[in-house]
């Protein structure tokens, strides 16, 4: 996974939880406040870049956030804060990934339309919860490890290198049980970088560069990863 | 004669056959539960319009001689023995005879047994007293041949109707309410009428040709207080004509206000009475949700364009969302779901409830998942929490799930910055999304698949990828595929919906060929 430079606006509600997680996985991560509070906090949970400007001047902001940033990340507790510093942000960056919490329908709408990327309506997620609570509760638990848990099972996306023993196989071949995980997809890049699941019932040829995701638990993950970067000679 | 009854009263209480038919009678009467009840008001509310249909052709025309023998021997017997049902499940007189012989030999006192029986009799008789009960007893009439008269009683038939009718007996209900109302209006109107008849009756009885009995004159003023006035009867002096103006002025005043008072009896029932027929027809549900609070969450919950919702109502004690939630076109009901005659209204021996609180104050919802779990343990709690804090006192509360919708989006965004890729997949999964579906298959005790091992059933083929099994509340990731499958397992499995359905449907076929 690329370490890449992500701006987190806000270290409220959100921001804490979500900074916090990202320091720990060692992302480069910038933390923007314009409340004086939040900002001591930030500064007391030991994060080296925390800036405190008016994220309402794009003076401002243009000091502090670089192009390149790669990801840009709004989480102000004030949603027309939010709004607002999506759209200047927007203007600003015309290049950066935006993603931005939203609490109600209308304003996802807004934050849309002020040219987020990616917009994660709290509601609707926690609604969709809700839902699959009701309907598959094992599964629901489960995904929800994949995400949150990180001693549990979880996922991992792989690159195969050149020359790999997986290199040309028909992913069908591969006994991926006996290393202890399973192969759940690959990204297809030739897609458009879009993930492709193994149940979608297309014969899948490995080939060097293609990433795959398998599922397992961490440690069989790493080993499995560890493996495929044998060379087919030395096996 | 003392002892037989006694030992008979002995016999009855050691029959267990005794006791099974009884119960069953009481059930197939009263039990709103009980699967044959249904059939057996069907039957009755038949029996009912096809005899009162008859009654009404039989005046002109001439009936084939079977159909006035179904009409008078086979509706009233079937009647009868509803009757003698009623009456008989009413006390148990065996019961009582018992209990008093007991306690008599336990306080070393005479055994009274005409005491009992007439006490068991007296609260038959007390029964048989009541309107229903005479309403059933004036329907077998009929059956007595020698009083035509008696045909009429077929119409007292109808009357039976009203014990399956639910909606009139809350309309008596909501005319219950208003009795003070109404009978002081009914005191008045009958003292006015009588008054101005008997008034009619001594002016004019020698002067009125149409007028000869006090009857007429009573007559006359009932016809013209209801403002009906037929116009048979008329006064024809003048004192006479102004009683008249008299009880029509009055008579107007009387009918609307006996209106106003109807229709604002009405209107003020009206919700409750709307809202109990919700909560009567979720009842009927094997399972069914109830969602306490209309804020954001839950109107994101509905419009999530999942599969549809079925059973369901909406709780909310504040006026104005449960209007808006009805404007949105959902069940909703105001109610007070912390309180604990609303929640037990609900059925939680039959059916499955599932609680969700999702009111956005964290003490309201921990009052409701105490208040629904100390109304059975079997109603399943997901309660939406805020503050994080406040986790543990949910826990303890006994909340099954909890969703804390901070945290769901937080390790949404955060999934959604680390592993971008990754989190377009999780989405696809989590909402469901034709291509990766995860699904539970649960493996009952008679499943096709218990005891078959995991290569048996082939997932690969199927197009399907098997990811684990819960078992006993432990999840085994990936096991080994000579693993057995048990019975209450519950398989996890990836895949397209399709594939899945065809799964589950080739592999609990598989019950009948082994059987």
């Amino acid at each position: 996974m690329s370490k890449n430079k992500i701006a987190i606006f806000g270290y409220g509600n959100h921001g804490k939880f979500i900074a916090q997680g990202l320091m720990t996985d060692g992302f480069d991560i910038t933390i923007i406040e314009s409340d004086k509070n939040f900002y001591k906090d930030a500064k007391a949970d030991d994060f080296e870049n925390v800036f405190l400007i008016d994220v309402t001047k794009d003076s401002e902001l243009k000091n502090v956030v670089l192009p390149s940033f790669e990801q840009l990340v709004c989480v102000m507790d004030d949603e027309h804060l939010n709004v607002f510093l999506t759209l200047s942000l927007r203007s600003l960056f015309k290049d950066s990934y935006i993603l931005s919490i939203s609490d109600s329908l209308n304003v996802t709408k807004k934050l849309k339309m002020a040219g987020a990327d990616k917009v994660i309506d709290m509601y609707e997620v926690s609604a969709n919860k809700i839902y699959n609570i009701l309907d598959r509760p094992v599964a629901t638990r489960l995904l929800e490890g994949f995400v949150s848990n990180r001693d549990g099972i979880t996922f991992k996306e792989m690159l195969i290198p050149e020359g790999s023993f997986l290199d040309g196989k028909m992913a069908d071949d591969v006994n991926f049980s006996n290393y202890g995980v399973l192969l759940v997809g690959m990204i297809d890049e030739e897609m458009g970088h879009t993930f492709v699941f193994v149940t979608a019932g297309i014969e899948h040829k490995l080939d060097s560069g293609d990433t795959i995701v398998c599922i397992g638990s961490k440690e069989k993950l790493d080993m499995f990863y560890e493996e495929i970067k044998k060379r087919k000679s030395s096996l | 004669m003392k002892d037989k009854l006694l030992s008979l009263a002995l016999f009855l209480h050691h029959s267990k056959k005794y006791k099974t038919y009884k119960q069953f009678a009481r059930d197939l009467l009263f039990d709103a539960n009980n699967i044959y009840k249904r059939y057996f008001d069907l039957t009755i509310i038949f029996l009912v319009i096809s005899s009162v249909l008859i009654l009404i052709y039989e005046v002109k025309n001439p009936v084939p001689i079977w159909l006035d023998n179904y009409d008078i021997y086979f509706v009233s017997i079937i009647f009868a023995i509803e009757y003698i049902l009623r009456l008989w499940v009413h006390n148990d007189l065996s019961e009582m005879i018992i209990k008093e012989y007991n306690d008599s030999k336990f306080l070393l006192k005479d055994f009274n047994l005409w005491r009992v029986i007439k006490t068991g009799l007296y609260a038959k008789m007390k029964y048989m007293l009541t309107p229903s009960a005479i309403v059933d007893l004036l329907a077998i009439l009929p059956a007595y041949r020698p009083l035509r008269v008696l045909r009429v009683f077929i119409l007292f038939r109808v009357f039976k109707l009203l014990r399956y009718t639910k909606s009139i007996n809350q309309f008596v209900d909501v005319l219950v309410n208003k009795k003070f109302e109404l009978l002081t209006l009914l005191f008045l109107l009958l003292f006015i009428v009588f008054t101005s008849g008997i008034a009619i009756y001594i002016l004019e009885a020698d002067k009125n040709p149409k007028i000869h009995t006090l009857f007429d004159g009573i007559y006359w003023a009932i016809v013209t207080i209801s403002t009906v006035g037929y116009g048979d009867i008329s006064p024809v002096t003048d004192v006479g004509r102004g009683i008249s103006i008299l009880i029509i002025v009055s008579g107007i005043a009387m009918i609307s206000f006996v209106t106003s008072v109807i229709v604002s009896a009405f209107s003020e029932r009206l919700n409750e009475l709307k809202e109990y027929r919700i909560i009567e027809q979720i009842n009927k549900n094997r399972s069914f949700l109830i969602i306490c609070g209309y804020g954001q969450l839950s109107k994101m919950f509905f419009r999530q364009n999942r599969k549809h919702i079925e059973h369901y109502v909406i709780m909310d004690n504040d006026k104005e969302r449960v209007e808006k939630a009805k404007k949105d076109g959902y069940v909703a009901i105001h109610e007070n779901a912390s309180s604990f005659e609303t929640l037990s209204k609900f059925d939680s021996q039959y059916a499955d409830i599932t609680i969700l609180c999702l009111t956005s104050s964290d003490v309201e919802n921990i009052y409701i998942t105490l208040n629904a779990k100390s109304i059975s343990r079997k109603i399943k709690v997901i309660a939406r929490v805020n503050d994080p804090e406040t986790i543990d006192k949910f826990k303890h509360a006994g909340a099954d799930e909890i969703l804390m919708p901070n945290i769901v989006a937080n390790t949404m965004i955060y999934t959604a910055i680390t592993q971008p890729t990754m989190y377009k997949a999780i989405h696809a999964i989590l909402t469901g999304k034709s291509i990766a579906n995860i699904d539970e298959i649960h493996v009952h005790h008679s499943h096709g698949m218990v005891e078959k091992q995991i290569k048996e059933l082939d997932f690969k083929s199927s197009k399907l990828l098997f990811i684990g099994i819960q078992r006993e509340g432990e999840f085994i990731f990936n096991p080994p595929s000579d693993e057995q499958i048990q019975p209450y397992d519950i398989l996890l499995v990836m895949g397209r919906k399709i594939s899945l359905e065809y799964f589950k449907s080739m592999h609990e076929g598989d019950i009948s060929v082994k059987k």
